[in-house]
């Protein structure tokens, strides 16, 4: 429909109110409480219009533009004297109590508030009283709070407690002095605070571990990255300053993370400045043990012409590092660096995935779903903003439902609230042990992993009466199932979530199944699989035998072992990894942190962490994402891995053809190779990219202190890094200076909108695609006419044995990934390890809460906790935390009492 | 050729008569003038002995301000590197602890400040962004080292003395002693 801002025709989508009309016109049009992801309350009266009758009104009416939708034919005037004036004065009066403390505002310089009171016009200030203060609250580690600077949007209980669901940040007092906080001192409790820093449109609340290291957003280098803490891959924005990673915040995309990060993504960048970084060639045993790369490369050259040379690939490295070790050791020599259980598992999901018959749900579909069906999976803490997404999923369901019932737009927020009260949409979270989100949930079942699974193919039998039904089993696992199916025929595009935290390979199929049933002209279902790490998905496709297999080949001794970016300490259980490396005669590995696999290396070469390194990663879903250097480190000798290993790979073959070395040549190589991998080449912006011949700039260009920044080092200006072979993008403030594509923006800034909500310009409308959106690339094809192949095989009903427990891991939310837990500020949050049994095990042990326990074969002793709703037989041990033993998930152990 | 102003004088061609190829008067009269400068004024003045007197908006070498009791006023903001057209400032921000309120006036302060006067144009815009008063182009001019690494002003050399603690050196610097 048309129309009229200004009395210019403008086309607009029906749904939206005039606000979103206006900037997605590219209008600027102040704002505060407003938020694509949040809707509009009309609480900041800031975004105010004129809306005139007709043509010959010449009067108007003052409205809340986000309060007002989009009518045909309707005619409004931004620039009109009276809402100018009206703007202006809104921001006065919010600017009354303001401390303009700007100089030591960490928000300085991507304001929104800032942003705004230019933009309005409001200079100089006419109220000379004394201005209204409160006392600021120890929010933890995570997250600083600066209550003066508040100007009443509510934007932040808003999102912290509507859109995450989190209980403990609420609005107190009236008038004057409306308070956001929390009741008392104390940690923010969801994993999802630190998008607060960036919802909150001034700063009150702002990014505590940016403050150790403070940069101004116009002095970093950013460039487009991908998080690497786990299997969703949600796109960010990385900052450099002085050769340390400064911060982390959101970058949009549509389809994955949206607006937001959780704060093991935003908060757990720490581990690239750690201390512990592995920064020189070293090769031990030596009198010097730090070598230099000429004298690495000669020792290599010697130990790679070995005969049993095996390569350990990483669920965390890049897609390219991987490939580059494949092709050094030989297809026939390349392990993955996980335990066989998971290899299992993981080759099953990407064997369903391929089949092609369902398809891979992304967050954006999972939000969008008006069915949820979590079988199995403890999302909040492997995957959490896939939790997040599910939270939304239930959310938007019963908003829709009411906005339906009176005809009310999408965004009216606080309408659609009152409406739908405590109505949620359908969640069936089904666990071992609960999360969260089991407060939103209209069924949840606690149960083992084979229960779950039972109760996946009960729903599936509901379903589809051609699916085998279940033997012998009870009937309130039947109505649970009967209650699911209910709930699963009303809906139209359902999503299963499942993935590996069962460590059970009939919960997979079951999930499968559910969706598969559900796939036909009616329904439209899709389902998502949630892995360990990163890259699980990349690695996987790679169809490598796991580490464990290694054993199996008779001769499996005195070999040397390349490992790549992997603790293999993590993944195996300590007998096993100790039994791999007494059979390696060298061991050669490629890691950026020291640790325990690192310890046992021979010869230890660093490599760049996500920050320091180009790469591609396949997420949950089969998408690839390509992230791309921030900085070149001043250590020279850290680089990619994939540059290591084509340098080995030149070494070994003693020759060169020049060939194969670049990143997209290597990418190429990996398509021919592996058709599984055709596309991937696509996710990244060509190295020979260039607008009007000129690189993106990684650098703003108000960029300060070119000149001086390393003057005590060398006087003379130093000539800026570049990287080996080209680039798309540049390491200085020189180059393209219009709009980057959206797509790999290395960071969101537009003429008068310096804060992120810039991204706003890279829209097409506001919450929407970025213009000239390039479509992601899927390795997983839907194959609409395919008929799915179901899984009829059900397993018997869980039976507690005796004196011996099932165990599973319980990984925690802000460290399920490796890295995470190398980061400062979130190791001082995580809890400390502990045995989970039920009451009527702890009561067969004689045991209670803090007593402690030794699980076989760990070493350990750890604290019991009694968990009420958890299954007899199963005992659930913290993982993933720093110190934690790894067991054979999923397998049968003795516990014994200390 | 049509000449650019009505100044021009034309030159006198004709040769030169016996009085001028003698040339002793033309250089007594040259001497002449060369004797009577010995007793006038000299427009010279003993550098550095002596100084001549600034005008109040000179621009020489920065100082970083403090406040009257003694505290760094500036708080690492960058505004002045973010104008400085010559990018010869740089900083490093740092969060004030508790029992450092007497030495930084705010909750931030630079914990590394520099300037590099063999880039700085003296221009003085960083003077002008500054928001807390803290930077001011001085009357100090022609700074000199023996090395190039001493042009690199950090913080212990732009900081002014504490007006509590070396109000001697203070007022030495002011010149007002």
């Amino acid at each position: 429909m048309t129309i009229y801002i200004d009395n210019k025709p403008y086309e607009a989508k029906a749904g939206k109110n005039l606000l979103e009309a206006c900037l997605a016109a590219g209008i600027n049009l102040p704002y505060f409480c407003w938020h694509p992801s949040l809707g509009s309350v009309g609480a900041c009266r800031q975004c105010a219009v004129k809306v005139f009758k007709d043509e010959k009104d010449t009067q108007g009416r003052l409205v809340m533009s986000c309060m007002e939708g989009v009518r045909d034919g309707v005619r409004i005037g931004v620039e009109e004297a009276t809402a100018k004036a009206f703007r202006e004065q809104v921001i006065e009066w919010m600017m009354t109590n303001h401390p303009h403390d700007c100089p030591v505002c960490d928000e300085g310089g991507s304001c929104h508030l800032q942003d705004m009171t230019v933009m309005t016009g409001h200079d100089y200030r006419r109220y000379h009283y004394k201005k209204r203060t409160y006392k600021n609250q120890y929010l933890g580690p995570l997250i600083n709070h600066e209550m003066n600077r508040c100007i009443q949007c509510y934007r932040c209980v808003r999102y912290y407690h509507d859109y995450a669901g989190g209980d403990d940040l609420n609005v107190f007092a009236a008038h004057n002095h409306v308070y956001f906080g929390r009741d008392k001192d104390g940690v923010l409790q969801s994993p999802f605070s630190g998008n607060l820093a960036e919802v909150c449109p001034t700063g009150v609340f702002t990014d505590k571990t940016l403050k150790e290291h403070y940069t101004r957003k116009w002095d970093l280098t950013m460039a487009p990255s991908v998080c690497t803490h786990c299997s969703v891959g949600c796109n960010i924005t990385a900052g450099e300053r002085y050769g340390k990673l400064r911060c982390v915040v959101n970058r949009y995309n549509e389809e994955v993370n949206g607006y937001f990060l959780c704060d093991r993504g935003r908060f757990g960048y720490e581990f690239v400045n750690s201390e512990n970084r592995v920064t020189q060639p070293l090769i031990r045993g030596r009198m010097s043990e730090a070598v230099s790369e000429e004298e690495l490369m000669h020792e290599l050259s010697v130990l790679l012409s070995q005969q049993k040379l095996v390569g350990i690939g990483s669920a965390r490295a890049s897609l390219e590092s991987n490939f580059a070790l494949r092709q050094l050791v030989g297809a026939g020599n390349f392990y993955a660096g996980i335990s066989e259980t998971e290899a299992y598992l993981t080759r099953l999901i990407v064997q369903v995935m391929q089949e092609g018959t369902l398809h891979s749900a992304s967050l954006k579909d999972i939000e969008q779903a008006d069915a949820v069906i979590v079988l199995g999976e403890d999302v909040w803490n492997t995957a959490p903003m896939m939790a997040l997404a599910v939270r939304q999923a239930a959310m938007k369901t019963a908003a829709n439902n009411a906005a339906a019932q009176l005809s009310l737009p999408a965004w009216h927020d606080a309408a659609i609230k009152e409406l739908v009260q405590t109505d949620k949409g359908f969640l069936a979270n089904i666990t071992v042990a609960g999360s969260p989100i089991d407060n939103i949930a209209q069924v949840t079942v606690h149960a083992v992993p084979d229960d779950i699974a039972r109760l996946g193919f009960a729903v599936a039998h509901e379903l589809s009466n051609t699916l085998p039904a279940l033997a012998n089993a009870d009937e309130k696992l039947l109505q649970t199932a009967r209650q699911i199916a209910a709930a699963l025929q009303q809906s139209k595009h359902p999503v299963i979530v499942s993935g590996l935290s069962c460590v059970n390979s009939a919960v997979i199929r079951a999930a499968f199944d559910i969706a598969a049933a559900l796939n036909n002209t009616h329904w439209k279902a899709s389902v998502a699989y949630v892995l360990p790490e990163c890259n699980s998905m990349g690695l996987a496709l790679m169809q490598a035998p796991s580490a464990e297999r290694i054993f199996d080949s008779s001769n499996a001794n005195d070999m040397t072992a390349l490992i790549l970016e992997n603790d293999l300490y993590r993944y195996l259980p300590q007998a096993t990894a100790d039994a791999f490396f007494s059979r390696c005669s060298n061991v050669i590995a490629l890691d950026s942190i020291h640790n325990n696999t690192t310890e046992k290396a021979q010869v230890l070469i660093p490599a760049a962490t996500f920050a320091e390194a180009d790469g591609s990663m396949v997420n949950y879903e089969g998408r690839t994402q390509h992230y791309y250097k921030v900085f070149i480190p001043k250590e020279g000798h850290i680089k990619e891995s994939f540059h290591w290993l084509n340098s080995m790979r030149i070494a070994k073959n003693n020759r060169s053809n020049g060939h194969g070395l670049s990143l997209d040549e290597l990418l190429h190589e990996a398509e021919i190779e592996m058709p599984v991998f055709e596309g991937v080449h696509d996710a990244m912006l060509s190295p020979h990219y260039s607008i009007h011949g000129e690189h993106i700039p990684r650098e703003p260009h108000r960029y300060s202190g070119r000149t001086a920044m390393y003057a005590n080092l060398n006087v003379s200006e130093q000539k800026p890094l570049q990287e080996e072979g080209e680039s798309a993008f540049g390491f200085t403030m020189e180059g393209f200076k219009g709009q980057p594509p959206a797509d790999a923006a290395p960071f969101f800034w537009s003429p008068g909108w310096n804060s992120g909500q810039s991204v706003t310009k890279y829209q097409q409308e506001p919450g929407g695609a970025f213009k000239g959106h390039i479509p992601a690339v899927q390795l997983f094809h839907d194959k609409v006419d395919k008929a799915p192949v179901f899984f009829k095989d059900i397993p018997e009903a869980f039976v507690a044995r005796k004196q011996k427990w099932l165990v599973l891991p319980q990984y925690h939310v802000l460290a399920s990934g490796e890295l995470s837990s190398y980061t400062k500020a979130l190791a001082s949050l995580l809890p400390e390890a502990c045995v989970v049994l039920s009451e009527t095990d702890a009561a067969l042990l004689g045991v209670r809460d803090g007593d402690k326990i030794r699980v076989h074969p760990g070493t350990t002793a750890l604290p019991v906790k009694v968990h009420l709703s958890l299954a007899n037989g199963v005992v659930l041990i913290s993982a993933g935390l720093p110190g934690t033993e790894v067991y054979n998930w999923g397998d049968w152990v003795k516990i014994e009492k200390e | 050729m049509q000449s650019l102003t009505n100044r021009a004088k034309p030159v006198d061609r004709r040769p030169m008569n016996f009085m001028e190829r003698m040339y002793l008067p033309a250089v007594l009269k040259g001497m002449s003038i060369t004797f009577s400068h010995m007793f006038k004024k000299a427009p010279t003045v003993r550098y550095p002995d002596e100084t001549r007197p600034f005008s109040p908006v000179f621009r020489g070498l920065h100082v970083l301000n403090r406040d009257e009791e003694g505290r760094e006023r500036c708080t690492a903001c960058g505004l002045c590197a973010v104008a400085c057209p010559a990018e010869a400032i740089t900083m490093e921000a740092a969060e004030r602890k508790q029992g450092e309120e007497n030495l930084y006036r705010e909750e931030k302060y630079a914990a590394k400040y520099e300037i590099n006067m063999l880039r700085c144009i003296f221009c003085g815009l960083c003077e002008e962004a500054c928001p807390k008063d803290a930077i001011y182009l001085s009357e100090t001019f022609a700074p000199s080292n023996f090395a190039r690494k001493g042009f690199i002003y950090g913080k212990k050399d732009l900081l002014i003395p504490d007006p509590k603690t070396e109000a001697a050196d203070l007022a030495k610097a002011k010149g007002t002693n």
